[in-house]
């Protein structure tokens, strides 16, 4: 019998390898066909881009509020000025980094990604690969306004460039302060009912959650307020962190002082951080379904009312009950820190468009997206159309009263909503989301936001990967203690276990690799 | 090669003894049955043995651009970084501790199940109970955490409301690591063990009541029916699927263990097969949860191979 069992494996490997052969040969082919837009003509100013149609395929996240990419308005009436023609591939925020990560694993890629969210290890990943294409040519002369933008604010070109001088993806560029920082807002309701101050300092921040719990502000007689409450998971870390000196430079969890990166989550300030949340969430002060709530959940807290203190960049989830809340300052912590550390660099969403290999056309993407990098265009893409959607006052674009009647719509007709999209947010565009309510809740944070903001640093491939590997054993060992150590399952008797634990992850390695990126862009 | 011979001087009508291709001679009489093999074995070699060219990136850096055989030679240096990787041993633990307590567990129940239904002499009750037993089974894993999530709830949830009633302080049943795996295994028991016990209740009427009834005459109660005829009549049944149990052993649950996973119950809910999910397709390292997948399986191999050798030697009953 053994001859035919020879017999069948050949066979079986003669089989297997033709399958395989047309499994793999599709990948090749795509390249094949050279810019033929050689004689159609791509203007480097004004519209039309170009003078024979284009079509374009773009993978795209859709957020659960927006409405189908192809309907909303700024890509129907860009569609006829532009004479690029988009048919978006529309990924669900859930699941959708899973989904994009595929798209490369197969290598089955889309012409560019709009509002991809690629993390930096990712961009130089597939950078490097040749899968996404360099861009920074590209941007000299076809983006004119990112260029402008660029040049204006050099952290931005700094933070996207790779080591080797490389962009491969842009940002979502935000001047806007206010879009850069969650408001803390608290219930001056409640406040003024329980006759109380606006807190300055932690401990009278604690003593005001205290009133709030047990003073029965809403006036239905149950103990059913909530004092405190925050985004799922850590959020209320990077909220609170400031009051407690620890800043969030280099996209991470890191101070820089004398030109030191330092990782602080084994240091003391943290620990005085957790034990402070450790106090509020025992004491029913912190909301107990912060780990498990959702987003949804969490909004309807802030829309209810119930909610005595939360963080949100805008009103626009509480707007029908807006006079119930005021922003207020980040309270001094015990050591006198005062510091609105959660606050994000111009380049705010990181990667949120490029280009990839298989584009026929990367000059008229560029110059495509470019345009959402002006007023004029951001306008376009975050109000719609004129008239209808909105109209101007004193220049500025506001939505119509008759559009905001449901407010369900706005989201529908603009893909900025549920965030990352590409494109830039100035004061001129920023009506809806920084009303008067919100900017003088900003205004209460301005002396406290950090002089500089360092983004995440671009490494090169190999210590991008080092960084990751580095940082997959740290983070989620951070996050799962830190959980554990706000709700009390974790005793601060294990705090030097904690910290000999991430010296054992080699997190002084980290830090010097942090360290040196830093260095090298102060060069 | 004698015994050949006399096999072929069977399939082979007399006259026709020329020696050639036998195996397409014999495939071409019996052409009909190789045609209705085809299509399983072509199953299994396009999904089943085909992706197995994909296990080498476990041994490559895979990098999407350069396609699997472009990538480059890394080792065996994904398996030492998750050897040495801090969450090894505890990935280790929970995948094969959750396994094992729910084979402990979880295994007797659809045949304890099975063995009451067929006793009860009330046919009507006995349906109603098969019924309502296998009924969950038909229910979405999502759907199943969802009510697992409103029923302990801390703060509206039945179970901690009673317990509330009872003097008792609420317990935060999702959340607290301690709890995490009799909840998993619980759960699990709830809504599989009516469809389980099917195949039971089916070798059950297969045992001969001639059986039952000479051991009544000769005086044995009922319990003795159950341990000297109905369980030895299955054994061979139980067997051969405590194997096939075995078999999926280190994957088993997947979705619901990620659908129940939070920060605070990882220390007992991370497991091999999610950590792959979080850090392979989330994270984009392909090649190194490859590497931990491959480690994954191969462990369920032995085990496979183990507990057959076992059940080979201590009774008639294997896979093969």
């Amino acid at each position: 019998m053994r001859k035919h069992w020879g017999r069948n494996a050949i066979m079986t490997m003669i089989v297997s390898s033709l399958m395989l052969a047309g499994c793999s040969s599709d990948g090749g082919s795509k390249k094949e066909a050279a810019p033929e837009g050689s004689e159609n003509v791509v203007h480097t100013t004004g519209f039309p881009i170009v003078e024979q149609a284009v079509e374009l395929k773009m993978f795209t996240r859709i957020a659960p509020v927006n409405g189908p990419f192809k309907e909303m308005p700024v890509f129907q009436d860009y569609e006829k000025l532009s004479n690029v023609k988009v048919e978006f591939i529309e990924a669900p925020t859930d699941g959708f980094q899973e989904k994009k990560n595929l798209l490369f694993a197969s290598n089955e890629l889309p012409d560019a990604l709009f509002r991809s969210g690629l993390s930096p290890l990712e961009t130089v990943r597939y950078g490097s690969a040749g899968q996404l294409i360099p861009l920074e040519g590209l941007i000299d002369e076809y983006a004119p306004n990112l260029k402008k933008w660029m040049e204006e604010y050099p952290e931005i070109r700094s933070g996207i460039t790779t080591p080797e001088g490389h962009i491969y993806a842009i940002p979502g560029i935000v001047t806007l302060g206010a879009a850069r920082t969650d408001k803390k807002w608290i219930n001056q309701k409640w406040l003024d009912k329980l006759n109380l101050e606006v807190p300055e300092t932690t401990e009278e921040l604690y003593q005001v959650l205290l009133a709030f719990r047990d003073g029965d502000p809403n006036g239905n007689g149950k103990q059913d307020e909530i004092p405190m409450t925050a985004r799922i998971g850590l959020s209320v870390v990077s909220a609170m962190s400031g009051s407690f000196g620890l800043d969030t430079q280099l996209g991470y969890n890191i101070n820089i002082e004398n030109d030191k990166a330092s990782i602080w989550m084994g240091s003391d300030k943290n620990k005085e951080m957790l034990m402070y949340l450790n106090k509020l969430y025992k004491e029913k002060l912190l909301d107990p379904e912060i780990f498990s709530h959702t987003e949804a959940q969490y909004l309807a807290k802030q829309g209810s009312g119930n909610a005595g203190f939360f963080f949100d960049q805008t009103n626009n989830n509480f707007l029908s009950i807006q006079d119930q809340y005021t922003g207020i300052a980040p309270p001094a912590g015990p050591d006198g820190d005062r510091m609105q550390s959660q606050a994000l660099p111009i380049a705010r969403d990181f990667g949120a468009f490029a280009i990839t290999s298989v584009n026929k056309y990367p000059e008229v993407t560029m110059r495509w997206i470019d345009y959402f990098y002006s007023d004029e265009g951001s306008t376009l893409l975050r109000f719609g159309r004129e008239g209808e959607h909105y109209e101007m006052k004193d220049g500025i674009p506001y939505y119509t009263e008759d559009f905001l009647k449901d407010i369900t719509n706005q989201a529908k007709i603009t893909p900025y909503a549920g965030g990352g999209a590409p494109h830039l947010i100035s004061e001129q565009v920023a009506s809806f989301i920084n009303p008067p309510q919100v900017q003088e809740a900003q205004q209460k944070l301005d002396p406290f936001m950090p002089e500089v903001r360092y983004a995440a640093p671009m490494f090169d491939e190999q210590t991008a990967q080092q960084v990751n590997i580095l940082r997959n054993d740290i983070d989620k060992y951070y996050e799962e203690q830190s959980t554990k150590f706000i709700v009390g399952a974790l005793s601060f008797d294990k705090w030097e276990q904690f910290q000999s634990t991430l010296k054992k992850m080699k997190i002084d390695e980290l830090e010097k690799l942090y360290q040196d990126a830093y260095d090298k862009m102060q060069k | 090669m004698k015994s050949v011979k006399a096999d072929t001087t069977i399939t082979m009508p007399p006259g026709q003894r020329r020696r050639g291709p036998r195996l397409l001679r014999q495939m071409a009489k019996r052409y009909d049955l190789y045609l209705m093999l085809l299509v399983p074995v072509v199953w299994y070699l396009v999904f089943h043995y085909g992706p197995l060219y994909g296990l080498q990136i476990a041994f490559k850096n895979f990098n999407p651009a350069k396609g699997i055989l472009g990538s480059s030679w890394e080792g065996f240096g994904h398996f030492e970084r998750f050897f040495d990787s801090y969450y090894f041993w505890r990935l280790l633990w929970n995948t094969l501790s959750i396994n094992l307590f729910s084979l402990l567990i979880a295994f007797p129940i659809p045949i304890l199940l099975a063995l009451i239904i067929n006793e009860i002499r009330n046919k009507t009750f006995s349906k109603w109970l098969q019924n309502i037993t296998y009924i969950p089974h038909f229910i979405s894993v999502v759907v199943i955490v969802g009510i697992l999530n409103v029923f302990l709830s801390p703060t509206s949830g039945p179970v901690n409301l009673l317990i509330e009633a009872m003097g008792g302080t609420p317990v935060r049943f999702m959340e607290e690591a301690g709890w995490f795996k009799t909840i998993f295994i619980g759960s699990n028991i709830w809504q599989n063990m009516g469809w389980q016990s099917i195949i039971y209740i089916a070798a059950l009427s297969g045992v001969n009541p001639q059986l039952y009834e000479a051991a009544k005459m000769d005086g044995a109660t009922r319990l003795k029916r159950i341990w000297h005829i109905s369980l030895p009549g299955i054994a061979p049944v139980v067997i051969i699927l405590l194997i096939l149990d075995i078999g999926h052993f280190m994957n088993i649950g997947f979705e619901k263990i990620l659908l129940m996973q939070n920060n605070l119950n990882l220390e007992s809910s991370d497991v091999i097969s999610t950590f792959v999910y979080t850090t392979g397709i989330l994270k984009g390292e392909y090649s190194y949860t490859a590497a931990i997948g491959l480690f994954n399986s191969i462990i369920n191999l032995i085990l496979l191979l183990l507990v057959n050798r076992i059940a080979r030697k201590t009774s008639e009953t294997s896979l093969w």
